[in-house]
């Protein structure tokens, strides 16, 4: 009883084949797939949002679409991330609001490792803006053609290592103090 | 003065006397002001104040001083040495030579000017050249603004200031403090011109850089402005001026709006009884300029600029302008209460007209979608 | 930057630094602004100094030690983060939280609202330029709710008190009588305030008409909570997509009608009275009950792949987390959507061709708290 019950979707049953995408009638895919019929969309049952993955060629053409298009009216950037599933690249994330509608939706891209470059949402909402620079200084995303690609939160010159990375080891700091305090490199590892 | 104060009958000596006497006391006055001024604001904001320094509170003001006296005196490397060692004093200075021609009772002021307001009025804005020097010199960006700000406001309401005092010098018939005590011993200057009353309050705290006038100094714009760069004893000296200012204005407030020592009780009076009756009034006004600090916010510098050349100004020339028409012709004077109470109107319609208050609705402006959830 | 004013009289615009060490910018928030005398003509926020990598931190803590995580980046209204955090552990672990504690859970963070919202009251009054009143006039009133918090939770501002699945313990006995004590003069310190600032002429030639952001740009750009509605945007999560029991309580969205610093501090004062409404409303439901769920894991442990976004309506806007799990005891990823991130972005488009002071109330009016932004 935790969760939106109005919203788009159920909570109950846990799914993961693509091929149950015929029992998502009762959420917003069949509307999400008239609207993207041009975009090669995998939609998914996420716990309350219903989560759809399209290929990092064509996000940005999607978003427009779901922006812009009058039944949907995607108008609200929610949030934008990233996840990072190490060997499987790196997940952009993006939660879409429609106020007008009162609909929420997930859209996921997949960024292999070694060219984790993607177009930028800020021609899509300026709310990405700001978003998308957390999201490069942490994971290392490069978004093409950003208007201000500063570091938001980390130092200004600290665009060499990406700390939201699996990679990034949980204690940095303390490994790289670990000579001056006596720490031996090798113990101190990733906390994991 | 013919009668010299201890007998004292050479000029200059006499002179040098009293504004010791004057500094002396100011020093004093200076530290009480700012114990009750902490106490005043507490007690509007259900604080104690300052409860821990001698009884109640009272040596407060005594071991800031002293605090100020134990710091550093730092100068930023790149301040200009004179500008910004001097300005202190800049400030100081015009302050305290403004005593020379207050009234604290019959006979008890340095020395009466003819053009005693004049003096007052021509000594109280030098201390803007302190201001910008301390803004410039200090080679701080939020001090320059300041300094700038406090340029800009003094000049502006030096003028509704003039005015003010003109306007009561008419009435009173002269610019000699004394006499324009004298002149109320029946009945005060407030009751003939109660718009200039309003004009010269609002005009003396924008002088005195008091809330809602303390733009200069915004403590969360320019963070104290000119004074951001001092410490220790050169920022006392900024501070001795500001509540040595307050306490003169009050005195000016008293003598030329209250009546000074003569109202109510008549020009014969005791000295003691007429220092007190000078002290409620000055504190009356101080009072005053506290409370309004506990309750408003600070103006913007674009408002307080119109506020001054497009309200007060114009209210104060009509003032003047009402005051000569009615002096010339000899008419009962009780007319310029009733313009002057009709100014007042004016003044607050006109304040009144700039901002007025718009409802918060329940209604959304951008359509949006589920209505049906309740 | 040389900008030719009057022909043959060259003026150089100012660059001022404001902050991170400066009276009003709320915490470590820094802006280069460029001045034209005193009107601001470009503005660069510059945020991160108070980073401490709250989402890697809760990667490498299990479920439970998460919430002390997320009291920390939102300190003004630690209820509210917590509550976001644990609905996304509880939907993914699938626990049902029990109807009492539920109950506690919107009195306290309406309470918090309360609480935040005076602390905005307070630090707005003075960001104006009134000396201390409206500050200490707030921090009574706060004051009196944070004393509640800390008899039930121990501690005055990092409370940890919601978990996954339910609350830590049993609120006191006098838990009733006490937020009723705590309403009444949460009603009198509105109403002290209403007095002090709102019709107050300069306080409204101050706000009035300052920093305006339509509806359209609000929403373009991200802005959620009593800053969106000051716009004219009646978006309100607890109405839109309520959680839990939101949907049986009554209460309105007081919304903005011109978008400008007047409406969100009036907005804010109207969201206090509804949740005073609220809380009375969810004290006259509030049972008898356990707080937790009968039967709870020792080791929390979450199913793998799955991922949720829940989103709740914290007093600066929607506070989102983005909670994926991959199995174990821990997230595999939590990003915390933070509302004054984004409602921060807004602050340039807000300030600029306004007067210095202005963007100090600007900043004000949108209510920052830093651990937030920066997490």
């Amino acid at each position: 009883m935790t969760s939106d019950e109005n919203v788009n979707s159920t909570n109950e049953e846990e799914t993961s084949e693509v091929e149950v995408v015929d029992s998502l009638e009762d959420t917003i895919w069949p509307l999400i797939n008239r609207v993207l019929s041009s975009v090669d969309v995998t939609p998914e049952r996420g716990s309350i949002d219903l989560i759809t993955r399209i290929p990092r060629t064509d996000i940005i053409r999607a978003l427009q679409i779901l922006k812009n298009n009058e039944e949907v009216q995607f108008n609200y950037l929610r949030c934008l991330t990233a996840v990072d599933n190490e060997s499987e690249g790196v997940d952009v994330v993006y939660h879409l609001y429609s106020i007008p509608k009162n609909i929420n939706l997930t859209v996921k891209t997949n960024l292999p490792v070694e060219d984790k470059a993607i177009g930028t949402a800020t021609e899509v909402w300026e709310a990405a803006n700001w978003l998308e620079r957390e999201t490069a200084e942490m994971f290392g995303i490069k978004f093409n053609n950003h208007p201000d690609p500063r570091t938001l939160l980390m130092p200004e010159d600290m665009t060499d290592t990406f700390p939201l990375l699996k990679s990034h080891p949980f204690a940095e700091i303390e490994i790289l103090q670990g000579e001056l305090l006596g720490y031996d490199r090798e113990t101190q590892g990733d906390d994991e | 003065m013919s009668n010299g104060i201890y007998g004292i009958e050479i000029a200059w000596l006499d002179a040098v006397i009293r504004l010791h006497i004057i500094v002396g006391l100011m020093t004093v006055v200076v530290m009480g002001l700012i114990y009750v001024e902490r106490k005043i604001l507490a007690r509007f904001q259900q604080r104690l104040g300052p409860t821990r320094t001698g009884p109640a509170g009272l040596l407060q003001s005594v071991a800031d001083g002293l605090k100020l006296v134990g710091k550093e005196d730092l100068r930023p490397r790149n301040a200009d040495p004179w500008t910004f060692e001097l300005a202190p004093y800049m400030v100081f200075i015009p302050v305290f030579l403004g005593f020379v021609i207050v009234p604290f009772a019959f006979g008890m002021q340095v020395r009466i000017l003819e053009l005693g307001l004049i003096y007052f009025v021509a000594t109280s804005s030098l201390g803007i050249i302190g201001w910008v020097m301390a803004g410039w010199g200090s080679d701080n960006r939020y001090a320059m603004i300041g300094g700038m700000r406090a340029a800009a406001q003094g000049i502006s309401y030096e003028l509704p200031l003039v005015l003010s005092l003109i306007s009561v010098a008419m009435v009173s018939e002269s610019y000699n403090l004394n006499d324009i005590v004298l002149s109320q011993s029946t009945y005060p200057n407030l009751l003939w011109q109660p718009l200039v009353l309003v004009i010269f309050i609002i005009a003396g705290l924008a002088e005195l850089n008091r809330t809602p006038f303390d733009i200069p100094v915004g403590e969360s714009e320019v963070v104290g402005g000119p004074f951001v760069e001092y410490s220790g004893i050169r920022w006392s000296f900024f501070f001795l001026a500001e509540y040595a200012a307050l306490f003169i204005m009050g005195l000016i407030f008293a003598a030329v709006f209250m009546g000074g020592w003569a109202w109510p009780l008549g020009e014969e009076l005791g000295r003691g009884w007429q220092i007190l009756l000078v002290t409620i009034k000055t504190s009356l006004f101080i009072f005053l300029v506290f409370w309004i600090r506990a309750s408003v916010p600070r103006l913007r510098i674009d408002q307080l600029m119109s506020f001054s050349w497009k309200i007060l100004l114009p209210l104060a020339f009509l003032q003047v302008l009402i005051n000569g028409a009615v002096l010339v012709y000899e008419a009962p004077l009780w007319i310029l209460t009733i313009t002057g109470m009709l100014g007042i109107v004016v003044l607050v319609r006109l304040i009144e007209r700039a901002v007025r208050p718009q409802p918060v609705t329940n209604e959304s402006t951008v359509s949006i979608g589920n209505e049906s959830v309740s | 930057m040389v900008v030719e004013s009057t022909p043959g009289f060259e003026t150089q615009d100012l660059l001022i630094n404001v902050g991170p060490q400066h009276p009003s910018t709320h915490g470590v928030f820094r802006m280069v602004l460029e001045v034209d005398g005193e009107i601001v003509k470009d503005l660069v926020p510059h945020i991160g100094y108070l980073h401490r990598g709250a989402e890697k931190l809760c990667e490498n803590n299990d479920f439970r030690q998460g919430v002390g995580y997320m009291d920390r980046t939102e300190y003004l209204a630690s209820h509210n983060a917590e509550l976001s955090y644990v609905m996304a552990v509880e939907a993914l672990a699938e626990l049902e939280v029990p109807e009492r504690a539920q109950w506690i859970r919107m009195i306290l963070c309406e309470l918090n609202r309360l609480s935040s919202h005076f602390m905005f009251l307070g630090a707005f009054g003075v960001d104006v330029g009134v000396f201390g009143t409206p500050f200490i006039y707030a921090w009574r009133e706060r004051e009196a709710i944070i004393d509640l918090f800390e008899e039930i939770s121990g501690d005055r501002m990092m409370y940890a008190y919601f978990r996954a699945g339910g609350l830590a313990w049993e609120v006191p006995g006098n838990f009733e009588e006490r937020v009723r004590e705590v309403l009444v003069s949460t009603r009198q310190g509105m109403k002290d305030f209403d007095n002090l600032l709102t019709r107050n002429e300069i306080f409204l030639a101050r706000t009035k008409n300052v920093g305006i952001i339509s509806a359209e740009d609000a929403v373009e750009l991200g802005m959620s909570g009593p800053t969106l509605r000051a716009s004219g945007v009646s978006l309100d999560i607890r109405k839109a997509e309520p959680y839990m029991y939101y949907d049986q309580i009554d209460f309105d969205v007081p919304v903005g009608t011109n978008g400008d610093v007047f409406d969100r501090y009036l907005v804010r004062l109207k969201e206090m009275e509804q949740s005073v409404h609220i809380i009375e409303q969810c004290l006259a439901r509030l049972d008898d009950g356990p707080i937790m769920p009968e039967r709870m894991p020792r080791m929390l442990r979450l199913p793998e792949d799955q991922e949720i976004y829940v989103r709740t309506e914290a007093p600066r806007g929607e506070y989102g987390i983005y909670l994926v799990s991959k199995g174990g005891n821990k997230p595999w990823r939590l990003k915390v959507r933070s509302a004054c991130l984004s409602n921060l972005q807004a602050l340039k488009k807000m300030s600029v061709g306004q007067y210095v002071a202005d963007a100090i109330i600007i900043l004000g009016s949108i209510d920052i708290v830093l651990s937030e932004v920066d997490r």
